[in-house]
Parts: C-alpha cells; structure tokens; sequence
C-alpha cells in the first residue's frame, strides 16, 4: 500500500469503529425508552451537531487540498518521458534511462478512447495515476525514489482489451 | 385529505413501479453474480467483450433500473401518506414515466446482452465509437437511444414530483404564486415563515428532498440527453466527433446528481417510516431546512469530483476540481443532519424491530459507511490512491446496496401489506433475508474496499493474479447475497398471491405478522437455511480446490499448453488486417495498405520489416513499444506478421 492508502485504511478503520459503535448505542437504548418528551432539546441541538460539522471538514479540506497533485513542475534538472495509450497498449518513449532521486515529467495523450495512466512500483503498490483523454496533453510530475521495473496499468475502462493494457519501464540507481 | 380515489392511484402507481423494478434486480442481481464468478474462477470466465456487456448492464439495471426506479415508486405512496395526491398532470406523467424506463431498460438488455455493446454505464465519449469490431454504429445508436428513454423518464418524473409537491392545497400554502409554493416544499417555511406563509401546518419533511431533487434532475438530466442525441447522430453518420473532454464534464454533470435520484427519494422514506416505528415525531429542527437549500444548490456543481485525476494543460479543469472539493463537502451537511435527526427519532424510543425496521436500520448504517469511503473519494489528495480501483466498486455498492437497497427491501417489508392489502407471507423469511443482506453485503463490499486500497484496478474481466485469492474469498459471500435475494423473491411472490391471507395492523400502523402461517414460515427459514449452508459448503469446495491446486505438487489441471513453437504456426495475411485494425497498431505505425497514419512509432512503409522481426516486436515489444503477447495469441502474432510483411510499402 501506498502512504496515502495507509492513511485511509487508518482513518477510515477509527471512523467505522465509531460509527459502529454510535449505531449499535442508538440500537441498544431503544431496550430502556425514555416516558419524557425530549424532542424538543434534540432538535435545538442540531444546529450544534452542524456547526461541528462544518468545523470537522473545513478542518479536512484545510488539511488536505494543499496536496492536490495539479501543476508541479519538474524544474531545470527534470527528465522527460512521452506517453502515447492507444487500445490497449502503453508506447513509453524513454529518451535516455530513467534515475532516481530526478523528477520526471510524463506527457501523455491517447491516440483514441480515454485511459487511466496507473503507474505500480516494483513492489505492486500503486504510486500515482491520472487520466489521459485524445484531445488534451496530460501531464505528471513524478520523482521516483526506488530503482526497479515499474508496470503500467490502465485505470480507466478502455473496451474488451481494457485488462491487457499493461506496459513496463525502468528506473536506474542515481 | 386524500379521498380514497386518490389513495387508490397512488397505490397502483407505487405496486407497478416496484413491481418492475424489482424483476430488474432479478435479471441484474444475477448478473453481477456471474461478474464476480467468473473474475475468481478461471473455469467459469467469460468472453472478455460479454463481461464488459454484462457489466454494462448490471450498472445501469441496478443502479437505475432497480435503485431508482423503485425509490421513484416509494415516492407516490410516501407523498400520498403526507397528504399529496398524485392528479391531473403529475399522473399522467408519472404514467409515462414507467412506461419510458421499462422500454429505456429493455432496450439496455437487448443492446449490452445481445449486440455486445460493452462500453460501461458511463459509457465514456469516444468509447462508444471504438467498439473495435465487438459492437457497431448501430448498437451505439440503440443503447444511446434506450439511455435517453431512461433519462426521458427521470425528466418526466421529475415534472410530475414537482406539480404533485406544488398542491396549493396540501402545502396550505396563503399564496398561489408557483414561486412561494416551490419554496415552500423546499422547506423555506421553516426559516422565513411570513414569505412563505401556510394556513395550517408547515410542510411535512419528506417532502423536502423530493422536490429537491424534483428540480436538480431537471438541470441534470438535459445537457445528458442532449450528448445521447448527438451519440445518435453520429452513429447515423449526420455529426461527426465531439470533443472528449466536455463530454466527460457533461457526463458527471449527470452522473452525479443520479447517485441523489436513489437517496433523496429514499431520504423522503426514511424521514416518513422511522417515525412510525419509533412512535414519535421526526426529530429535526428549521437547521435541516438550511441543509436542504445547501443540497438544491451544490448538487449541481459537484460534477468534477468525478474528474480529479483530469488535468489536462492549457484547460481549466484543475481549477474547475479543486473549487469542488468544498462544495462537494458542503453536499455531506444533508446527510449528517438526517442522519442526526434519524439516529435521535430512534434513540430511546419505543421502537418496534421488525424485519422492515431492522432493514431501514441498517440500511441508516449502510448510508454512514457509504457516507465515510464517500469522503474520502471527495478530497483530492486521497482520491489519488483510490480513483478506478476497486475501493470505489465497494463504497458505490455500500450506497447503493446497504443503503437504498435495504431501505427498498424494508420499505416493500413495512408497505406491500398496506398496498396491496395482503399480509406478508413471511416475517421469517424476511429476518433472514434482512440479517443475511447486511452480514454477507458487509463482508463482499468491504473485501473489495480491501482489495481498492491494495491497488486492485476497477472493470477488469481478468484481475492481476495478486488479487485472486480475497477475489475467491469474497465468492463465499456473494452466493450468500444472491440466495437472501431468492428468499426475498419468494417472499414477495406468495404476498402477492395472498398465501397468509389478510393484512391487520397494529395502532402505528405497523403491518401485524400472520398467525396462521408460523409454521410454513418454520419450515421455509429451516429450509432457507439449509440452502445456504449447502451453498456455502460449496464456495468453500470450490476454495478449496484452488487452495490445493496452487500449493500441491504437480499442480494438477493447471498445466499450461506451451507446446506450439512459432514455426508450426502459419501467418494468415487476411486475418492479420483484422488483427492489425483491432489492436490499434495504426495509432503508432504507418501502414498504407491499411490506411494507417501514426507517427509514434517507425512507418512499416519504410522500415517494411520481415515477418520475424515483426513476431519478435510484436511478442517481446522494444523501446517504447510493449508486449502484445499478453493481448494477442501466437496465431494472431503470426497472422499480423504475416500482414504486415506482405502489404508493407504497396
């Protein structure tokens, strides 16, 4: 798993452990009902339940959309890389071997339907993916840090070949 | 109030759109079936083209087909219970509505099952039109055709919700003016009553969601239909290409308010069947009215959450995504303010748990999970790691399955007494039934959120073999899921028929079990329960085997057939134009023979290779060029070569 994919598994893990255990509360308090009428107190409440609310994800989205993977650039020391989809192949075109530890700009497009540039380390973990559509050049900005054979998956559905768009590159120590 | 004329319509509406959209779970359930099957057992795959129709078909008949289609139909009995006949104009065009989605839903079957077209429920602008000799212009032309009946119809039960929830009449509204009686079922009387000022009572809550999105699926829906027509067209030869990215905006521009045609209506539901199960009031103040403005609004401009990982140079998507990271967390403030107002109804109560409300129970549960791995889809930074992989496989069947399904099941449960005046022929086969659905969609779905954050890619007919054994675990499941849905069948089936008589009900209005049926009901359940106990046994023989075929010696059937050397294998020219067309060589190479013109890789027109070099890069790929062997047989290799060498620089 990648970092980003350990911190969901961990966050959402607590956040289901919580739910879980409200929900089975809200479930096992309707063994000893309350008589009194408490409606009234519960609905003025609510407004405090959504300023909590808003508070918990401005917190999310101040802590999270400084991350947003749009417009890095790989700087005057950069390596460049051209990707062409087409169904259902991968062309990457390695002017001269990859290192580590220099950021690497892909530019890729598709030569027809939309594909998903997935891109697995050596190990099988998903680092980083993004969409590449016919009439518009993506681009991605990538600094490996591990030599190895890295593969290429497809991550947007592409037609019956769609599973067979695999295609591998490699990564050369510094 | 509602005469009983107007109660009758609203029943028949209801019973006809639960009817049919429930024989639609039937066919699409058992498809999805056969999807997972065939993923975790290489015995039982499919053709790769069938799988993608097959899935085609299985996304759009549950999720709108069953899922929306029957929450549509909740809607006329729901609104009917709040005091709100479904006449005149509304009528006729919640009439044609299911006309419109049962000929949109077959015409999805015929197209997907037996035209092959297998583009996906999205079917993402220019696929439809790469059917790379699996489907043609004609089967495009169909499907877009029977897509635009679907949305024809949400369109039209859209305008017979917002004329039903606009009755100056029920609203008790001081005004006629349209405009105050639409902000009115908004819900704006809560915040500013003398604006919208009422004679009587302010408007009942379930209201509110309906003609909420009684607007948006207006907005939605248009720009959608309007891509379908030009899809037509252009399977017609009159238009030629759109461009591709536009068409994904106005894709999602629909595709996510959609996921809100299945939740607001089943909101409307919730908000009108827990209070009758706990025996008191929905507990919500004016605030829920604030969150319901906050959705009529947002709903419509979250599309581009669904283009994150977009973010092509020299447009304004990145732009256009990051400002709908906070709009679309602002669409989780509806959610959270139900489920507060739904939690607190219950929440020392006197609730009666029957199979209906421990459905509607859980299905409060589905929708908190859905609603956390929905968050997590809706920030950026996180998307990254789980976009197209099969996490979002699991979150959508958490919503669509955990939440409005088991809504829809307790729903039928608590309300086909009502409707159809029969009492249900079961309860324990609907315990069962409802535990069942929830344990084993729990387990199934969850694998797959597991099977996502390791990577595993969505809509792929043959998983990377890392991912076969959760893929076989989760088999054990999805049979338990499919066998509590023949339970439910059945159960539905014998009500209908008036297999235990007639429905009696308790003060609530709470349908009262039939006596007189206890001990078929024992019996059915033991015999439900030694179905599955046998079905079980088999996932497990059949995990077994696998488990021993990889780990014993010898590896038994598994013995894979490298005998033929290429040599013993004969290029056929007039089938490698074939091969050479369908696994896009033109989009790299030049070829004139065959009219190909691509600049990426050397033109074979010049090079004019020998039919060796062309098996060998054709095989083992060089430089930028990968392998086709996992995509291409070795005679499909031969026969390309063979091509290619004959035809190069004529």
């Amino acid at each position: 798993m990648s970092h980003t994919a350990i911190i969901i598994t961990v966050a959402y893990s607590i956040a289901v452990v919580i739910g879980s255990a409200i929900s089975f509360a809200v479930f096992h308090s309707t063994t000893r009902p309350l008589d009194e009428d408490r409606a009234g107190t519960w609905s003025r409440r609510e407004t405090t339940w959504l300023v909590v609310m808003v508070v918990v994800l401005f917190g999310l989205l101040m802590g999270t959309i400084f991350y947003v993977p749009y417009g890095d650039t790989a700087g005057p020391n950069g390596q460049v890389v051209r990707v062409t989809g087409v169904q259902y192949a991968w062309a990457i075109d390695v002017p001269q071997p990859l290192v580590v530890g220099r950021p690497v700009t892909f530019f890729a497009r598709s030569r027809d339907v939309a594909h998903g540039f997935g891109v697995y380390n050596p190990k099988g973990t998903l680092i980083f993916q993004a969409q590449v559509v016919a009439d518009h050049e993506q681009k991605i900005v990538h600094t490996f840090t591990e030599p190895g054979t890295y593969e290429v998956l497809c991550l947007e559905y592409c037609g019956a070949g769609h599973h067979t768009m695999k295609s591998k590159f490699e990564v050369k120590p510094a | 109030m509602m005469d009983e004329r107007s109660l009758g319509i609203a029943r028949r509406l209801t019973i006809s759109y639960i009817v049919a959209s429930t024989a639609i779970l039937a066919a699409s359930g058992l498809l999805g079936v056969i999807l997972r099957w065939s993923q975790a057992v290489p015995q039982a795959r499919v053709g790769d083209n069938f799988w993608y129709a097959m899935m085609t078909a299985h996304g759009l008949g549950a999720f709108v087909g069953w899922g929306a289609f029957a929450v549509m139909g909740l809607a006329w009995w729901v609104l009917a219970g709040v005091g709100f006949p479904v006449r005149g104009f509304g009528l006729a065009m919640a009439r044609v509505t299911w006309w419109l989605m049962v000929l949109g839903v077959i015409g999805v079957i015929i197209t997907t099952i037996f035209m092959g077209f297998a583009a996906s429920w999205v079917f993402l602008y220019p696929l439809p039109f790469y059917g790379k000799g699996n489907w043609g212009d004609w089967a495009t032309g169909l499907f877009s055709f029977s897509v635009l009946l679907a949305g024809l119809a949400i369109v039209t039960w859209c305008f017979a919700i917002l004329h039903t929830v606009t009755n100056r009449d029920a609203l008790d509204s001081v005004s006629s003016s349209i405009g105050k009686r639409l902000g009115l079922a908004f819900g704006w009387g809560f915040l500013m009553p003398r604006t919208f000022a009422t004679k009587v009572r302010s408007v009942p809550y379930p209201v509110i969601p309906l003609a909420v999105i009684g607007l948006d699926m207006i907005i939605a829906t248009l720009p959608l239909a309007g891509l379908l027509v030009w899809q037509i067209l252009q399977s017609m030869g009159v238009v030629g290409s759109a461009s591709d990215l536009l068409a994904k905006n106005i894709l999602w521009w629909f595709g996510h308010p959609v996921v809100y045609l299945l939740l607001f209506p089943a909101v409307a539901v919730y908000y009108w069947l827990i209070p009758r199960y706990a025996g008191r009031n929905l507990v919500a103040g004016h605030v829920i009215a604030v969150a319901w403005t906050v959705a009529v609004i947002a709903n419509v401009f979250v599309w581009a959450h669904h283009l994150y990982l977009d973010y092509p140079s020299g447009t304004s998507q990145a732009q256009i995504n990051t400002a709908m990271q906070p709009i679309t967390f602002a669409l989780v403030l509806p959610s959270a303010l139900s489920l507060y107002s739904l939690a607190f109804t219950i929440y020392r109560s006197k609730f009666r748990w029957t199979p209906a409300s421990t459905a509607l129970f859980f299905g409060l549960v589905g929708w908190l999970l859905a609603g956390l791995s929905g968050v997590v889809n809706a920030t950026i930074a996180l998307d990254v790691a789980i976009h197209n992989t099969l996490w979002i496989v699991g979150h959508f069947h958490h919503m669509a399955m955990l939440n409005i399904g088991l809504l829809i099941f307790g729903a039928v449960y608590a309300l086909l007494p009502e409707l159809s005046g029969k009492a249900l022929y079961s309860e324990k086969l609907a315990w069962v039934h409802v535990w069942t659905t929830f344990v084993a969609g729990m387990a199934f779905f969850g694998l797959w959120l597991v099977q996502g954050l390791d990577g595993a890619p969505r809509r792929w007919s043959v998983l990377p073999s890392q991912y076969d054994s959760i893929t076989r675990i989760s088999l054990v499941f999805v049979f338990l899921l499919a066998a509590a849905q023949a339970l439910f069948f059945w159960n539905v089936i014998q009500t209908l028929r008036g297999k235990s008589g007639v429905a009696t009900f308790d003060e609530r209005g709470i349908p009262i079990p039939a006596a007189s049926t206890k001990e078929w009901s024992v019996h059915a359940a033991e015999g439900a329960l030694v179905l599955v106990a046998l079905l079980l046994a088999f996932a497990f023989a059949v995990g077994g085997f696998f488990v021993g075929r990889e780990t014993g010696n010898g590896g038994g059937g598994a013995t894979t057939t490298e005998t033929g050397t290429s040599a013993a294998i004969t290029g056929n020219a007039e089938a490698g134009a074939e091969v050479f067309a369908s696994s896009g060589c033109g989009g790299c190479h030049t070829l004139a023979a065959a009219d190909a013109t691509g600049n990426v890789g050397p033109s074979l027109d010049a090079s004019k290779p020998t039919e060796a070099l062309v098996i060998d890069r054709v095989t083992n790929g060089k430089g930028q060029m990968s392998s086709f062997d996992p995509s291409l047989s070795d005679q499909q290799i031969a026969d390309v070569a063979a091509y290619v060498a004959q035809s190069a620089g004529k």
